[in-house]
């Protein structure tokens, strides 16, 4: 990891403490939501491009390890379990759901294994509707909670969680495409019989990804619900989360480390500029998507990547 | 001298993708001729059919059919001028009848009319069509697959055929019979421009033959000619 | 004792038969642009869904018949269809494999947002003097528009089935989804066969979309539902079998119909989910299916 603190490696440093910094120095109310969000989202489009960039798996399935992990630590606080370990423990809740599926939707190519995961999300929501694990009935049923135990934690605090977690994201997805996970599941995304026919475990490799983005997904929705303060199944298990990581890395440019950090910028700056037209949201995002799509498949980063300034800028921070 | 060809492609040059496949080639088939294209796997004869039956388009160069420009034409725009192209592997339609495979055959419209009197042609040529009819296309043998895919390639009322490797993976009785209905389409009128790895066979039945290399035509003439030529000799009999 | 129980059970399963039909038409228009061009449209369901609030426009603001709307509703969703699959589909094909599901993934979100803006969330339903009627075998009573939907199921089914095969574009759509270049050399214009194909299958959309309307009440949230049954329908039918598809109907309007029986009304999707996730585990190439 030292050989990589040359030359580039010295402003990202700088970049980091300023980051680590800014609420300490006085960063307006506003910021720190638009920085908070961005992290969150982040880790989440990073761990959805694993799947769909690099392993060939559109997956729309982020809404049930987000849901799941959410519950469990929302849970695990009415059953009083502090929340930073509520966190850990959702995301195993999310990572162990992973593994179960993992099997029978594995087993799917493509466009199977895509509605196999849209299932998930809207079974969960029903069950978790019409079942409620702890505490006394609510008004209109369901699992409708709050959170408990996190009054006092201040803003910063969460900045500072989401940080790590999406600064971890970036950094997991560098390790893991150099390393030799990342290879094979270049070539199983490229042709998986091919692949199979080499030696490779596809299906081992797929389940890899599947929970690891499950992990860390579940770890960026935790965080979500402990400033979100609480939960219900609707909202929870909502295919907004899906369109979210969707257009986050389709606008950035799929198949690329840099993509998912430059749409989540553009999707969370879209959030505040829609947040006055709620209703009409998810159908703007449509448009954009399919604009993309169509327009400029690569993403941003696929335009960018044939200027010769970016191109170099990007060598310089990968200080090869 | 001689009258215009019926197909003269000029100079082409065809990629996959950023792959060069073939390399500046030239080509003429008169009307009527029987033209084999022969070279070892690789050397672009398939690509070179593709090209002209428009499943690729050419990079450089022109295709032109009975005087018109071609190279820029769709596969059923193509089909419908009077090109049939017997695609390598057979490639029936698998879950569908020998007859439904046959109809298809004259989608276009020019063709529809005749299929009728089509279909009685192609049962003549290949009477185990007719006995099959009903039958899936999965279920018949490699070698009435061959067939019924030539059958099906001449309900679409063809001036020139192209077929790919029609021997492949059939056995030497099978194969026969083959070129004995090739014999009898010509007999048709029908120009043949055809693939064959055997290239002894080739020599057989053709009146012309283009050899090719590496995506590159090497040698082209009349067989008579190509018989006597030393590479030929000793690149493909072993001489 | 177990005759009794029988006699409970014959209501939601004759239901769940009827039902059958009308998840076989909904899944008919899937199923054939699945088999044709290798592509699972997930906004099908809120396509259908569409239709079911064109239904309900010409229903609030002219007073027009659900059923008598199809004459426009048809004709318009076909033409949807037609231009959806030309300009919008065959571009995302020629991108990537990716594009054309993350595309139609757009579509749906578009469908579902816009139908919130103009009805919203609110359910609706078409009801007409014919709705609320039912009808009786025995002495199960059944509401009538089950019995329609089993009949527009089985004419809508027969009538496509003579269609493919035996009209030119019908068996060229075969071909075209059999082996394309060979369908294309054979003189098929391939891409239009597919605009057709796409087409078709909206028209069926907006049948299913009225009968759906008919029978239940929808909200814009519904389309996901009934892509689920939908695809689920595919899997357990198969491909390629109209009788696989009308059976596989028949499976999951069971599991609704008996789900909710035994478990409550509020978890019968779940039941029918569970069972298209299992089906998914253990078969995903269906029971019928070749």
């Amino acid at each position: 990891m030292i050989h990589r603190l040359r030359g580039g490696g010295i402003p990202f440093i700088v970049a980091m403490v300023v980051l680590v910094v800014l609420p300490i120095a006085g960063m307006p109310r506003s910021w720190s939501l638009y920085f908070f969000l961005f992290f969150i989202y982040l880790a989440m489009a990073n761990m959805w491009n694993l799947l769909a960039g690099y392993s060939g798996l559109i997956s729309l399935c982020p809404p049930a390890f987000i849901g799941l992990a959410g519950y469990a630590l929302v849970i695990g606080t009415w059953i009083g379990v502090p929340y930073y370990l509520g966190i850990i423990a959702g995301a195993i809740v999310a990572a162990a759901f992973a593994l179960l599926i993992s099997l029978p939707v594995f087993r799917l190519s493509g466009i199977y294994f895509s509605i196999g995961t849209l299932v998930i999300p809207e079974a969960l929501r029903i069950a978790f509707f019409l079942w409620r694990p702890v505490g006394s009935q609510m008004q209109g049923g369901g699992a409708g909670y709050m959170v408990k135990g996190v009054t006092g934690v201040s803003v910063s605090w969460f900045y500072w969680l989401a940080l790590v977690i999406g600064m971890a994201s970036i950094f997991l997805m560098r390790l893991i495409l150099r390393s030799t996970l990342g290879l094979g599941l270049a070539s199983i995304r490229d042709n998986d019989r091919a692949a199979a026919s080499c030696g490779i475990d596809v299906f081992r490799l797929k389940l890899y990804s599947f929970v690891i983005s499950a992990f860390v997904t579940g770890i960026a929705g935790g965080i979500f619900y402990i400033y979100q303060g609480y939960i219900e199944p609707a909202s929870a298990f909502n295919i907004k989360w899906t369109m979210i990581v969707m257009l986050a890395t389709v606008i950035g440019g799929m198949s690329t480390e840099e993509g998912p950090i430059i749409g989540t910028a553009i999707v969370v700056f879209l959030h505040f500029l829609l947040a006055k037209y709620a209703g009409i949201s998810l159908l703007i995002q449509g448009i954009i998507l399919i604009g993309i799509m169509l327009l400029a498949p690569q993403g941003i980063v696929g335009v960018l990547r044939h200027n010769r300034a970016y191109r170099s800028f990007v060598q310089f921070i990968d200080a090869r | 001298m001689s009258q215009k060809p019926l197909l003269k492609v000029s100079h082409i040059d065809t990629f996959y993708g950023s792959i060069q496949a073939l390399w500046n080639v030239s080509l003429e088939v008169e009307a009527q001729e029987i033209v084999a294209l022969i070279g070892a796997n690789g050397s672009g004869k398939s690509t070179l059919l593709d090209t002209i039956s428009g499943l690729i388009r050419p990079a450089k160069g022109g295709i032109e059919f009975e005087g018109e420009n071609i190279s820029t034409l769709n596969p059923f725009q193509i089909v419908a001028l009077g090109i049939s192209h017997v695609p390598e592997g057979r490639r029936v339609f698998p879950n569908l009848s020998v007859l439904d495979n046959l109809i298809l055959g004259s989608y276009n419209r020019a063709s529809r009319p005749k299929k009728e009197q089509n279909l009685s042609i192609v049962y003549e040529l290949f009477p185990v069509l007719e006995e099959r009819k009903n039958q899936l296309a999965k279920t018949l043998s490699g070698g009435e697959q061959q067939m019924l895919a030539l059958g099906r390639g001449l309900m679409s009322n063809p001036k020139l055929m192209l077929l790919d490797e029609m021997s492949l993976g059939l056995a030497p009785i099978v194969i026969n019979n083959v070129y004995k209905a090739l014999r009898k389409i010509r007999e048709k009128g029908i120009t043949l421009l055809f693939v064959e790895q055997n290239v002894r066979r080739s020599l057989e039945e053709a009146d012309r033959a283009c050899i090719m290399e590496a995506g590159r035509v090497v040698l082209s003439g009349d067989v008579a000619d190509l018989r006597e030529e030393e590479e030929v000799k000793k690149a493909y009999f072993g001489i | 004792m177990f005759l009794e129980l029988f006699a409970d059970l014959s209501t939601p399963i004759m239901m769940g038969i009827l039902l059958g039909g009308l998840y076989a038409l909904i899944a008919l228009g899937l199923s054939l642009v699945f088999g044709v061009m290798k592509l699972i449209n997930v906004a099908h369901g809120d396509l259908v869904l569409f239709s079911s609030y064109f239904a309900y426009a010409a229903m609030t603001t002219v007073g027009m018949d659900p059923v008598v709307s199809l004459v426009i509703g048809v004709p318009l969703l076909f033409a949807i269809g037609f231009a959806m699959q030309k300009y919008l589909l065959s571009r995302a094909f020629a991108i990537s494999m990716e594009a054309p599901l993350i595309i139609a993934f757009g579509v749906s979100l578009i469908l579902q947002n816009f139908q919130q803006i103009v009805w919203s969330p609110m359910s609706r339903g078409l009801t007409t003097s014919y709705t609320l009627a039912s009808f009786g075998v025995g002495s199960i009573r059944v509401p009538l528009a089950y019995l329609l939907d089993f009949i527009a199921a089985l004419v809508v089914m027969f009538f496509l089935r003579e269609f493919l095969n035996r009209t030119y574009l019908g068996k060229a759509i075969h071909a075209a989804s059999q082996d394309r270049r060979a369908a294309q050399l054979m003189g098929i214009n391939t891409d239009r066969v597919y605009a057709f194909a796409f087409a078709i299958s909206m028209a069926t959309a907006a049948l299913a979309g009225v009968f759906l309307g008919l029978t239940f009440p929808f909200t814009p949230q519904s389309g996901v539902s009934f892509l689920i049954l939908a695809f689920g329908v595919v899997i357990i039918g198969g491909l390629g079998s109209m009788l696989g598809t009308f059976l596989g109907g028949m499976v999951l309007g069971l599991a609704q119909t008996l789900g909710g029986y035994f478990l409550g009304a509020a978890a019968q999707m779940l039941f029918a989910y569970a069972i298209v996730l299992f089906v998914l585990a253990v078969r995903p190439q269906g029971l019928f299916g070749r």
